[in-house]
């Protein structure tokens, strides 16, 4: 099937006379058939590997070969043709692409022999992306996770590849050029192009290409539900490299504009952690609560990495419904790895702090003039009038109350950090998450609160000799 | 290309006028070369709207899709409303009969520019599935908003929850579910356009406090000429089961605070005493509703004493006395609330340093019983006078309060 603004072609000149006859106005083609095609699709980049088949029938001696890809985001640069059958009867005399027509080009062929043979084009297009995204509905009791990850195809190319197999790159790859930049000069024009030209060039031509979609109102329809579509195909992962390839089951067939969502892999009853986390930098200042997991064998995961993606989170209500708790976006976890899902504040738990005292001490003095130093206290006499503050200790009581409305018992981990030289004096027995970073937790049971006392003492001034945190446990009465 | 597109469009358009959310099943056994097509349109058996999220809105549709023996294309699509395509989750509940079904939901497929997507789903067998169909929607939200009716006496009052419903989102349901997140859930219709409003609880006999406070941080001067602080009046609600509430948080929500009359006329001489935003309120946290300026409690605020001591060299402490003249003209005793910003006094009278304050409480202080644990903090001192009614004649007694404090160790 293909539309009205489906260009993509290839010919066979007839007429077997040179490259002169290419100047003529009469000329007799015929065009062989697509056999077979491959697409491998970048997610880190807007690059796509085409891979495909035909059978062209030769004669002996020099056959003229045109490829055209008129309206498509193909880079010019990259078409390759490879001799998959009589390779060593067939040889490419000559690539040319003529000045008039940008996006075209003719291959001289000898042949050795008269009948046919399996080529293989193969070129790089812009305009297929794949994506995935990941819908999770956590049971009633939040004890477990059904999570399903679906990869999503979108083909906004300019061409349809029918019966494609599709394969999907997780991982980054590096590119010098931006493809779709490449498909719409002529091949003798690619090395002058600016590198800041390039995304708006980009824009451009993914603009113009969307344009003529919708002016020539050929949008193409899905197929016909072939019966084979009922299934649901399995999608193959495997690892090469650094990458992860995912290949789908069979062929198919993703009209130009359209886009198609596969499911890639189902964890049914994953193991959830519920945790509640204080950690501003992160989450900003507010407790927020957590879904944990690990993407392992041990949690029903773990068949794949999971790619970039938006995770769309719900809950079973209970009530034979679900309740939706959040979107957010994960980056790519490797296998083993932890998955975190953010859903926020919880309402039924309180968390507040609350500055209770505060007060100096060790004030320091230094006599004018001098380098002398004195510590206020019994000793020192009113009489010198003549010092200036040099140094002191600032004391902050904190309250931090945590109140537990849930009807569950909760874990809550709390990050504090702190600028300049400060000792952490409680008995939350808190460890160091970083040099100016105090961490502690506390389990809250069903329905009740929990006072959590600190004392912060910042060293000022003359006192500073650090800048970090050390923690010291004492008792703290507010 | 198959011919039965076109068709499947122009279904889709009329549908679109009926619903603005619209699912089609194509029947299209082996449809490569078919020309006649059969469509049906499965209507909404059931749909719950949940609006336990703070700021989402969850619609979850239930219908019964017929399907044939191998592969089906259904449709769903939606004009002129907000949904976002990415949330719709397609859940297949089980069969509609009593015959085993098998369905797969095998891949869903977006149209381009258009409102719309195609799952293509594979059946075991002819029958009817039913299925669950949940998208988030724009466009229907909700707020909240009470009405509190004070007794006489101003000892309680009766607190009526309303939830209040705005469809804008350019979709009618008929007999819906509606959850709130707490309370009980609601069977309504909602009309295009239509905003709602469904009582979600009333809570009688709900034990209230009524507060006069003074706080020149907060509330400044009356008269700052005569000293005259300003006293707001507060109806404090305690959202615990000790005052008949405590059941789930009180979203925020405008409050309008009305009172009863006297006498067997209380229902008829309500009166309207104004409105306030009630805040979020958690459990076990107060909700306090602000009525207005009294009139007849009158505080006088003077410094007494500002006195710097020097320590030593630049280090001094400050010696600050606050003098408190109050006088209730009222017919009732009255407890006022007493506050003091501690940075602002220390402002006031030294100057600012940008320092926490590290102060003493001083023996020169009268509020009996000590500052309020509770609702005091480093930054905050709150006391509690307790004052007279006025005379027979409406002449107050003048009662004197002292707050006595030292700011140490500023520079």
């Amino acid at each position: 099937m293909k539309s009205i603004s489906h260009i993509f072609s290839f010919i066979v000149l007839a007429f077997a006379c040179g490259s002169q006859l290419r100047a003529e106005n009469v000329d007799l083609s015929t065009v062989p058939k697509r056999d077979s095609v491959q697409l491998t699709i970048y997610n880190s980049e807007d690059i796509t590997l085409v891979r495909e088949t035909r059978v062209v029938t030769f004669k002996k001696g020099l056959n003229p070969l045109q490829f055209s890809w008129a309206n498509t985001l193909i880079d010019p640069s990259s078409v390759e043709l490879k001799f998959l059958t009589a390779a060593d009867k067939l040889d490419v005399e000559d690539t040319t692409f003529p000045h008039d027509k940008p996006q075209m080009l003719y291959w001289n062929v000898k042949s050795e022999f008269d009948g046919g043979a399996t080529i293989q084009i193969t070129y790089f297009t812009s305009g297929i992306t794949w994506s995935a995204d990941y819908v999770a509905i956590a049971d009633k009791d939040e004890r477990t996770l059904d999570i399903d990850g679906f990869v999503r195809v979108t083909n906004n190319s300019g061409e349809e590849y029918e019966n494609a197999q599709i394969r999907l790159v997780v991982g980054t790859i590096n590119l010098v050029e931006k493809i779709a930049e490449l498909a719409k000069i002529p091949v003798a024009d690619v090395k002058k192009l600016k590198e800041e030209s390039q995304l708006g060039f980009r824009r451009e031509v993914l603009g113009r290409a969307m344009d003529r979609m919708a002016v020539g109102g050929a949008v193409s329809a899905p197929a016909a539900v072939p019966a084979e579509a009922a299934k649901e195909k399995e999608i193959i992962k495997e690892g090469l490299s650094e990458y992860f390839i995912y290949t789908v089951e069979g062929t198919e067939t993703i009209p130009n504009g359209w886009s198609k969502r596969m499911r890639s892999f189902a964890g049914k009853s994953v193991p959830l952690k519920v945790q509640y986390r204080y950690r501003p930098r992160e989450y900003g200042e507010q407790l927020v609560r957590m879904y944990l997991m690990t993407n392992n064998e041990e949690s029903k995961l773990g068949t794949t990495p999971l790619p970039d993606g938006i995770v769309r989170l719900f809950r079973n209500n209970g009530r034979e419904g679900l309740s939706y708790l959040t979107q957010q976006t994960i980056k790519y976890i490797p296998i083993g790895d932890k998955i975190e899902l953010n859903l926020g504040v919880d309402p039924e738990v309180v968390f507040d702090l609350a500055k209770l005292r505060t007060s100096r001490d060790h004030i320091w003095m230094q006599i004018n003039g001098t380098d002398k130093f004195q510590q206020v206290g019994e000793d020192l006499i009113e009489s010198q009038v003549n010092a200036n503050v040099a140094g002191w200790d600032d004391h902050c009581l904190y309250r931090q109350q945590i109140r537990n409305y849930t009807g569950k018992p909760i874990d809550v981990e709390i990050r504090r950090s702190f600028g300049g030289h400060i000792l952490f004096r409680s008995q939350l027995q808190p460890t160091q998450f970083d040099f100016q970073t105090a961490q502690f937790t506390a389990q809250i049971p069903a329905g009740a609160k929990k006072d959590l006392l600190y004392e912060i003492v910042q060293h000022q001034g003359r006192n500073t000799k650090q800048n970090n945190v050390t923690l010291e446990t004492a008792e703290v009465k507010p | 290309m198959p011919t039965h597109l076109p068709i499947r469009r122009a279904v889709l358009r009329a549908a679109a006028a009926l619903a603005s959310a619209t699912l089609v099943f194509l029947i299209v056994p082996n449809a490569a070369d078919a020309r006649v097509k059969l469509i049906t349109l499965p209507v909404r058996e059931r749909v719950e709207i949940q609006l336990d999220h703070p700021n989402a809105t969850l619609v979850e549709e239930e219908r019964v899709v017929p399907l044939v023996k191998g592969a089906n294309q259904v449709d769903f699509s939606w004009a002129n409303t907000q949904i976002d395509p990415n949330t719709i989750v397609f859940r297949v509940v089980g069969p509609a009969g009593s015959e085993k079904l098998d369905v797969t939901v095998a891949s869903v497929s977006y149209p381009p520019n258009e409102s719309s997507l195609v799952w293509t789903v594979g059946a075991s067998a002819s029958g009817s599935a039913r299925v669950r169909i949940s998208y988030l929607l724009g466009n229907l939200t909700k707020s909240f908003n009470y009405r509190a009716v004070a007794s006489h006496d101003e000892k309680h009052l009766t607190l009526a929850q309303y939830m209040r419903l705005d469809n804008l989102a350019n979709e009618s349901f008929r007999e819906t579910k509606l959850f709130a997140g707490f309370g009980p859930q609601f069977q309504k219709p909602i009309g295009l356009n239509e905003t709602k409003e469904v009582l979600v609880e009333k809570f009688e006999a709900v034990p209230i406090d009524k507060t006069y406070t003074c706080n020149p941080q907060e509330y400044d001067y009356l008269d700052r000429g005569q000293n005259k602080l300003r006293v707001p009046m507060h109806y404090v609600i305690k959202n615990d089961t000790a005052h008949q509430l405590g059941k789930a948080v009180l979203p925020y929500g405008k409050v309008r605070i009305f009172i009863e009359g006297a006498g067997d006329q209380a229902q008829a001489a309500t009166a309207f005493l104004g409105e306030d935003w009630g805040k979020f309120t958690p459990k076990d946290d107060e909700m306090r509703l602000y009525l207005g300026v009294a009139q007849d409690v009158v505080v006088k605020r003077t410094i007494d004493k500002n006195e710097a001591k020097r320590v030593t060299g630049n280090l001094y402490n400050h010696d600050v006395v606050i003098k408190y003249e109050i006088e209730n003209f009222k017919k009732q005793p009255v407890t006022l609330d007493v506050t003091e910003n501690l940075p602002y006094v220390r402002n006031e009278t030294r100057g600012n340093t940008n320092r926490d304050v590290d102060y003493d409480l001083r023996e020169d202080t009268t509020f009996t019983g000590g500052p309020d644990r509770e609702r005091s903090s480093s930054e905050k001192l709150v006391f509690h006078a307790q004052l007279p009614a006025a005379d027979a004649n409406g002449k107050a007694e003048k009662v004197i309060h002292k707050l006595h404090l030292t700011f140490k160790n500023e520079w």
